[in-house]
């Protein structure tokens, strides 16, 4: 009994200081998940508590179980209109680019550490994939808005590559083990992980996502559902033969894409789940480790990382994704700098052991130094880096607050809270504000009382005003209630004038004495700056023409509708 | 070229009567072409409501800056309109605007068009000058005001 008591007390403790600590990664900038890494190596059975933890197996299963967690919530979370510019690019490099890092990091492996080359391929394979969770908190956390085509590719890179990394993984384990028969019998693996974990995952998450949306259930419930109903599309994928985690992050993608009420009860309730995940994954990972047998490999497996930093991830990236996509030099650089692995490694790091190859515990070391490394040099730098190569666009005034009404199954009304920031609504009256048509005020509070706004109600700094509005609303919402801070900071990014993207550019040619092309003379401003862009546009991107920086500052779907003018 | 060249005092106007956006660019191009004879005030109006047709000239923040080429006009000329009260101007953020930067400038002057609109725009893009400058209570305080932080500008 007094065992099932003691891990209640680490258990919890553990957990409680993690979430304590990532306090501290917020004031210090220390990547979250190396805290949580060091809390469960000090935990460990040479740190301060000494618990010994060596259940590879049951480390296994913990890990399986928080990936598929954490892929899930990537999946929600992944709106499929950032496909649009992200997809083909992520995928190339979900699949080649692994591939690529992999072989290279196996070569160089290989060399440092004397294997044969299945082995340090093996090595490759397991430091192959990017980390989602790792990734994403941490630019999330640094308050980093990237452009939406890096900040697209990144996610769905990092959601999609772990099959393959896991795929190559398994395929070098079962030739060393000596399971695995010839070159057919690996290209039908090949074919039915992915076959069966697309189908199955896209089939499954389609019929969740209908589901969940026609079920009338008590709200804590919908969260619960869609996690077990991932989880069985998991385990019927990989019962199946395919990739579970392929097939776990579509179902999660379809779920999410789906509108819907159920979302906003499905959404924080995951979100917490994923922290969850990588708390206790990589608490366990950092109990499972040894420190002192890391320390021993701790030269060569430093190596392998800067490797993996230095060579492996820049080529893979400059070969998948630079000839064939519309990438500037500044995001090619970001995305080959924010190759961060996380989890993955580690627990693919487990596959050799569990297998039974040869010498395991020295693809674990390696792998843990190598997230080690990744985390510290790539994590640590990452806003530097997004800064540096100016991959950032601003972001503007958001609501405080938001929540839907609940009234209209569907395009449902929300109420929106902001704070009058902006000093030049001081003052102002209520109807000269140019408000959205379909939206209201309210109530307004003022001194912790709320007043009837009227017409003539003069607004007031520190006010709060509550919106009930639709989303599409949202754009001259959060443009009327900006501060001026942020109004300053989106005024340097995109300049002071804004076009409208339905400009004719002659008319712009002829207001500001610039010359166009014969065949430039019948484009709209959309048009000619898409065409300047080349691919597809996003917010942020810019164009030099004439003197001026032509900044894209708003977009609707696929099409410009705003231009910023930034003049020097 | 620097803008308080530009802008001579009888071109700095206190109390303007709003109304609308075309009221005002209507009431300047009138103005501004009794000012500067060689102007017609019809060419200016509709060159000015042409560019806001591009979309708005209202930066934000209760400011407006309209501006347009005139083969009329031999030297960039600017006005500064403070209106009696504030006007819908379809503004970027959908604010009122009640203070205005007019700038006129000949067709063949485009780089000089460009830095005095950055330079117009840096001014009014301070919050403690758009303050002192709706504060002002006189014709004569608001010329003042605005020189003062002209040249202030333009020296830094």
């Amino acid at each position: 009994m007094d065992a099932i008591y003691m891990f209640f007390l680490v258990g919890g403790s553990l957990m409680a200081l993690s979430i304590l600590a990532s306090r501290l990664s917020s004031m210090m900038g220390v990547p979250l998940l190396l805290i949580f890494l060091g809390l469960g190596m000090l935990a460990g059975e040479e740190g301060v508590l000494g618990v010994v933890f060596d259940d590879y197996s049951m480390a296994f299963a913990i890990g399986h179980l928080a990936l598929a967690m954490i892929l899930l919530d990537g999946g929600l979370r992944t709106r499929l209109k950032t496909f649009r510019v992200g997809f083909k690019p992520a995928l190339s490099l979900a699949t080649f680019g692994v591939f690529i890092t992999s072989a290279i990091v196996g070569v160089i492996a290989m060399w440092i550490f004397d294997l044969t080359i299945v082995q340090g391929l093996l090595v490759g394979a397991i430091v192959g994939s990017t980390d989602a969770a790792a990734v994403f908190s941490m630019l999330s956390g640094r308050g980093v808005n990237l452009n939406e085509r890096v900040g697209a590719t990144l996610e769905i890179e990092s959601g999609t590559n772990d099959p393959m990394a896991i795929f190559l993984t398994l395929m070098l384990v079962e030739l060393l083990v000596g399971d695995i028969g010839g070159p057919t019998e690996t290209l039908l693996f090949f074919i039915s992980q992915f076959g069966i974990g697309l189908i199955v995952g896209l089939g499954g998450g389609w019929l969740s996502a209908k589901l969940l949306r026609w079920l009338d259930l008590a709200p804590g419930l919908y969260a619960m559902l869609a996690l077990a109903l991932g989880f069985s599309v998991f385990g019927l994928t990989s019962v199946l033969g395919g990739s579970g985690f392929l097939a776990i992050y579509l179902a999660g993608l379809m779920i999410g894409n789906q509108p819907g009420r159920h979302l906003n009860f499905i959404l924080p309730v995951h979100d917490g789940l994923a922290w969850l995940s990588q708390i206790g994954l990589f608490l366990v990972l950092g109990l499972l480790v040894t420190p002192s047998e890391l320390w021993d490999v701790a030269l060569p497996a430093g190596l392998v990382a800067l490797a993996l930093i230095f060579i492996a991830r820049p080529l893979a990236v400059l070969i998948t994704i630079k000839p064939f996509f519309k990438f500037r030099w500044r995001e090619t650089f970001f995305i080959a700098w924010v190759g961060l692995r996380g989890a993955v490694p580690i627990v693919l790091a487990i596959f050799p052991v569990i297998g039974g190859v040869e010498n395991a515990s020295l693809y674990f070391n390696v792998a843990f130094a190598v997230v080690l490394m990744s985390l510290l040099i790539q994590g640590g730098s990452l806003t530097l880096m997004a800064k540096w190569l100016k991959v950032e666009v601003p972001v503007g005034t958001v609501p405080n607050r938001r929540g839907p009404l609940g009234i209209l199954p569907e395009n449902d009304f929300e109420l929106f809270v902001y704070g009058v920031e902006n000093q030049d609504l001081e003052d102002v009256p209520i109807r000269l504000l140019r408000f959205p048509s379909g939206a209201l005020i309210s109530a307004l509070f003022r001194n912790h009382t709320m007043l009837h706004p009227k017409g003539s109600t003069r607004l007031k700094l520190g006010d709060v005003i509550c919106v009930i509005g639709r989303s599409e609303d949202l754009y001259s919402l959060n443009r009327l209630f900006n501060g001026d801070a942020k109004l300053k900071q989106e005024r340097a990014f995109f300049g002071t004038f804004t076009l409208d993207g339905s400009a004719q550019m002659q008319d712009i040619a002829q207001a500001y004495g610039l010359t166009l092309s014969p065949g430039e003379q019948n484009m709209t401003l959309a048009e000619f700056i898409a065409l300047r862009v080349g691919g597809h546009p996003v917010v942020g991107d810019d164009v030099d023409w004439h003197g001026i920086h032509w900044v894209v500052s708003d977009m609707e779907g696929g099409k410009i509708t705003r231009v910023g003018l930034r003049l020097y | 070229m620097t803008l308080e060249t530009i802008l001579p005092p009888e071109r700095v106007l206190f109390d303007v009567p709003g109304g609308s956006k075309k009221r005002v660019l209507e009431f300047f191009s009138t103005f501004i072409a009794q000012n500067i004879p060689s102007l017609d005030s019809q060419e200016v109006f509709s060159r000015l409501i042409g560019r806001e047709r591009l979309g708005s000239t209202g930066i934000g923040n209760g400011v407006a800056i309209p501006h347009a080429r005139s083969p009329h006009c031999s030297a960039p000329i600017a006005g500064f309109l403070k209106l009696a009260e504030a006007i819908d101007f379809d503004a970027i953020d959908g604010d009122p605007v009640d203070l205005v930067f007019v700038l006129l400038v000949p067709e063949e002057a485009d780089d000089t068009h460009l830095s005095l609109l950055g330079q117009v725009a840096t001014i009014m893009n301070d919050a403690d000058t758009r303050q002192k400058l709706r504060k002002a209570g006189s014709q004569r305080e608001l010329l003042e005001l605005l020189t003062a932080k002209i040249r202030e500008q333009t020296t830094s």
